[in-house]
């Protein structure tokens, strides 16, 4: 194989061209209720070329065929020579990789039978039905992945990677009349058969959330205090910040950048975020990217001042700074583009407990879990899985539809206390950019309490909850 | 490849059904004005679902020229761990498929010159001052052979073109964001590419003031971007998926008058120039139209086939696969609105921002677009939004942009009586649908 990859990037005729190609064997099981959708073993298989050349944009090249790789590096090469440009695109020098980066795969999920897949899916399904007859409806997945990338540019690149995936989630639907309520359990890890079992307890827990929930008043809208746990911690700095630090946001607009400018306060010394590729065993590791460069921890927020940003080749020749190794591609069927991995908000001092962020607060949110959350832009919202009210420094009674939104700036500015609590998300799902859906990235925080945030829910005067 | 696929399952599974599509993207990006990248994306593969043992199983491939034995080998180990279920595979059709619209030559034949010059000509048109302009464009040609081994067979061929652009503005920390698309089994002409430009410019120009919030129980315009939040728990209660499962708040519900006596929802795989319509669906059941709800009334639910026998009834065609895993219930054209007779005039004319619904509110808001729509509890009918985009209307005319302000309410309750249908009716993606007056809906501000 890596004969063909030399042999078709010696006969490209573009000034610079990269080929990724890639085979992914996957199986995955899924309930619903008490019944087995399906457990299927899937092969899939194909390339990507990127060709460019002096005075013209990218060629892009992506097929399942692989008996088409030659065809499709002159396709790409004829594609870029098509795009006329007067402001060249230039990459950032990279010192080319040549190695062989094989992750633990941590049981190999390939040598598992598929019915042992569904069994410890059967039984984590089993755990939230078992719950209460409340539970009228689940939803549970068991997926995993073993993922070969071959990558060569013509610049000396090769890369060989092996990429493992598991992922286990499950959600519970409870329902009384025209109640209906959610509980949800995740966990992804870029690792393998070994890592998914012993989360019964979880399992059982997300769905006993559920039927808790049918009971819970929403939470009455209004702004307080709120204390984030780690998950939706970690979740937020993603979306309402993480995004603005990929750097193909702002290199092609000045406006952006001017926002954007490195040394610009953001938020309260407090507060320190980075972007962590390396870290060892997380669901958003990579030795290297999609451009062959190496993944790095990147410093993003230092004591409340902006100082970096998430790169590719591109973006970074564009801002006369360093490729971060943040360029991915979700497969063969996309190119790479700016995207996080492992996103943070670094732990405060160690002696900072929860309790100590709740003490003062009179009346506050405790919002906990994370069911999504989505940017735009400066503006954000998230939907906590379940939260509590917080009553004279104390945790008090659970309240559901915790909803908060807000704008980026003023929410990082209002981060007042960090907690020393630091854990990574173990979730899996994954992130959204560009028509590239489910990117396998984490997140991690501390305990992180905002001073003062908008939370939405019932709001007096307004057509509030009721079913059909 | 499906005879192929089909004739050697025959001989060791009980019986069997495939699909087997290739396709061909071209696409174009645009960014901040400039042409910056082409591609073009060849996809092919295949599908097979056995019936062995009275279990079904399912397996893909990719690869060019799949071994078919060990496609099967994979179907059979998929259905050895699962449930016990007499799939019907449907019979030959007594009667011709339905003959409808999905091809274009303007589409397949479009040069990549000719795609490149509709990007050019839309983002000069839409470029100005301190704003950033991106335009992609996409051309799919399709070729889609579903069959089965009871003898069902149907092909066709499909073009889709899918047009979008955004106009990003940047003033200090204040981001503004006007996007808009257009979809259609053709290529666009100048009238529909003119009727999106204004689209955007329509909405730009309003934004660029920023006003104060209303706060309280107000009336509140829907475009049809805007309503996705609303129509989104009616999407999911719809779906005979969710009916079985006994989380759909519309199960018992079947002709009662559960909405606004104006509203109906079909879903329509026979809508002429749609890129989701089809002659039959993937499971190869003959396409009609479904309606879900008329005048108010609930009638049915979409299925597939395994849901439909699950619930003892018949395959609505919305049995939807892709080259891995089992088929899935999906929507095709989603019309919504009084009067779905009139769907198919795209808005060639220049439509007016609320489809005249702005007029008779003193004071309230017209959204079109929400944030954070599909998390939480979509199924309950409930939905509570930060707005991504919205205007205030004070004395029927728009005032300027609103922003840190969110509107909460239930798709149930508030539909329930309709303020009125705007006169905007249009294709968004694969929906149809008017702007709508909701009135009672909570507007809370920061």
């Amino acid at each position: 194989l890596k004969d063909r990859l030399s042999a078709a990037l010696k006969a490209s005729g573009a000034d610079y061209t990269e080929i990724r190609l890639e085979r992914t064997w996957s199986s995955a099981v899924s309930f619903r209720g008490r019944r087995l959708e399906s457990a299927t073993v899937s092969e899939d298989q194909g390339g990507f070329v990127r060709a460019l050349n002096r005075g013209c944009g990218w060629g892009i090249a992506s097929f399942t065929s692989l008996d088409e790789l030659p065809r499709m590096v002159a396709r790409a090469h004829e594609l870029s020579r098509a795009v006329r440009l007067d402001e060249p695109i230039r990459l950032a020098d990279t010192v080319p990789q040549v190695a062989d980066a094989a992750l633990d795969l941590d049981g190999d999920v390939r040598g598992i039978p598929l019915g042992e897949k569904k069994r410890l899916l059967e039984a984590y399904n089993g755990a939230m039905l078992a719950v209460s007859d409340r539970v009228v409806d689940t939803q549970t997945n068991y997926q995993d992945e073993v993922s070969e990338v071959w990558y060569v540019n013509s610049e000396g690149a090769a890369l060989y990677q092996l990429r493992p995936e598991v992922v286990v989630s499950g959600s519970a639907i409870a329902r009384r009349d025209g109640t209906i309520e959610k509980g949800l359990e995740s966990i992804g890890q870029r690792r393998g058969w070994r890592s998914v079992h012993d989360f019964t307890e979880r399992f059982r827990a997300a769905a006993q959330r559920a039927v808790d929930l049918l009971d819970a008043p929403r939470v009455k809208g209004g702004t307080y205090p709120v204390i984030l746990d780690n998950e939706l911690a970690g979740v937020f700095v993603h979306e309402a910040f993480g995004h603005l630090s990929e750097a193909d946001f702002v290199y092609e607009n000045p406006q952006a950048r001017a926002m954007m400018t490195l040394g610009r306060g953001f938020g309260k010394p407090v507060l320190n975020v980075g972007d962590n590729g390396a870290a060892p065993g997380l669901r958003g590791t990579l030795p290297y990217d999609d451009e062959g460069t190496p993944t790095q921890d990147t410093p993003l927020i230092r004591e409340g001042v902006l100082v970096g940003r998430l790169h590719s080749r591109e973006t970074a020749a564009k801002l006369g700074e360093r490729p971060t190794g943040n360029a991915r591609a979700l497969s063969f069927r996309h190119a790479p583009i700016v995207r996080m991995t492992n996103t943070y908000i670094a732990p405060g001092p160690k002696t900072v407990s929860f309790q100590d962020l709740i003490a003062d607060v009179k009346l506050g949110v405790y919002a906990c879990g994370a069911f999504g959350g989505q940017t735009m832009l400066e503006n954000f919202s998230f939907t906590a899985a379940w939260g509590h009210m917080i009553r004279d420094g104390q945790v008090a009674e659970l309240v559901k539809d915790v909803v908060l939104a807000g704008n980026l700036f003023q929410t990082l500015d209002r981060i007042d206390h960090i907690a020393g609590d630091f854990t990574w998300n173990e979730m899996g799902g994954g992130c959204g950019k560009g028509g590239q859906f489910p990117l396998p990235v984490t997140e991690g925080a501390p305990h992180v309490r905002v001073e003062e945030a908008l939370v939405g829910g019932d709001v007096p005067g307004g057509a509030g909850a009721g079913g059909a | 490849v499906i005879d192929r696929v089909l004739d050697a399952a025959r001989r060791r599974v009980d019986g069997a059904d495939a699909l087997w599509r290739r396709e061909e993207r071209t696409s174009i990006a645009l960014e901040s004005g400039r042409l910056k990248a082409a591609g073009v994306a060849l996809e092919a593969g295949v599908n097979l679902r056995v019936l062995a043992g009275g279990r079904t199983g399912v397996a893909g491939t990719t690869a060019a020229s799949p071994d078919v034995a060990a496609l099967i080998d994979r179907a059979r180990a998929s259905a050895e761990l699962g449930e016990p279920l007499e799939l019907p595979l449907p019979a030959p059709s007594a009667v011709p498929l339905p003959s409808v619209l999905t091809w274009f030559d303007s589409a397949a034949q479009a040069s990549l010159d000719a795609l490149i010059a509709m990007g050019r000509g839309l983002a000069e048109r839409l470029a100005r001052e301190g704003c950033q302009v991106n335009v992609s464009l996409e051309r799919e040609v399709g070729e889609t052979i579903v069959g089965n081994s009871a003898g069902a067979r149907g092909s066709y061929r499909t073009t889709a073109v899918a047009v979008s652009a955004e106009v990003i503005r940047i003033a200090g920390d204040d981001v503004l964001m006007v996007y808009d698309g257009v979809v259609s089994a053709a290529l666009p002409d100048a009238a529909e590419l003119d009727a999106l430009a204004r689209s955007i410019e329509d909405r730009l120009a309003p934004a660029l003031t920023v006003v104060a919030p209303p706060e309280g129980a107000l009336p509140v315009v829907f475009t049809p971007a805007g309503l996705a939040a609303v129509l989104l728990p009616l999407e999911q209660a719809l779906s005979g998926k969710t009916v079985l499962q006994g989380s759909s708040p519309l199960a018992e519900r079947v002709g009662a008058e559960v909405f606004d006596r104006r509203l109906s929802i079909t879903d329509d795989p026979l809508a002429p120039g749609r890129p989701y319509s089809r002659p039959l669906d993937d499971e190869c059941v003959p396409s009609r139209a479904a309606g879900l709800v008329t005048g108010g009334v609930v009638r049915q639910f979409v299925y597939d086939l395994e849901t439909a026998v699950r619930a003892h009834t018949d395959s609505t065609g919305h049995g939807r696969r892709g080259v891995f895993g089992k088929p899935r219930i999906r929507y095709t054209n989603l019309v919504v609105g009084p009067r779905p007779d009139a769907v198919g005039a795209q808005h060639a004319a220049p439509l007016r921002l609320g489809g005249g619904l702005i007029d008779g509110i003193t004071d309230g808001l017209l959204v079109d677009d929400l944030i954070g729509v599909g998390q939480g509890n979509v199924i309950g009918g409930a939905f509570s939004h930060p707005v991504g985009l919205a205007y205030r209307v004070r004395r029927g005319a728009i005032t300027g942009r609103v922003k840190d302000a969110a509107v909460a309410g239930n798709a149930y309750e508030l539909l329930k009586k309709i303020g009125d249908f705007g006169s905007d009716g249009r294709w968004l993606g694969s929906r149809w649908s008017p702007s709508l007056l909701l009135e009672g809906v909570s507007v809370a501000r920061r």
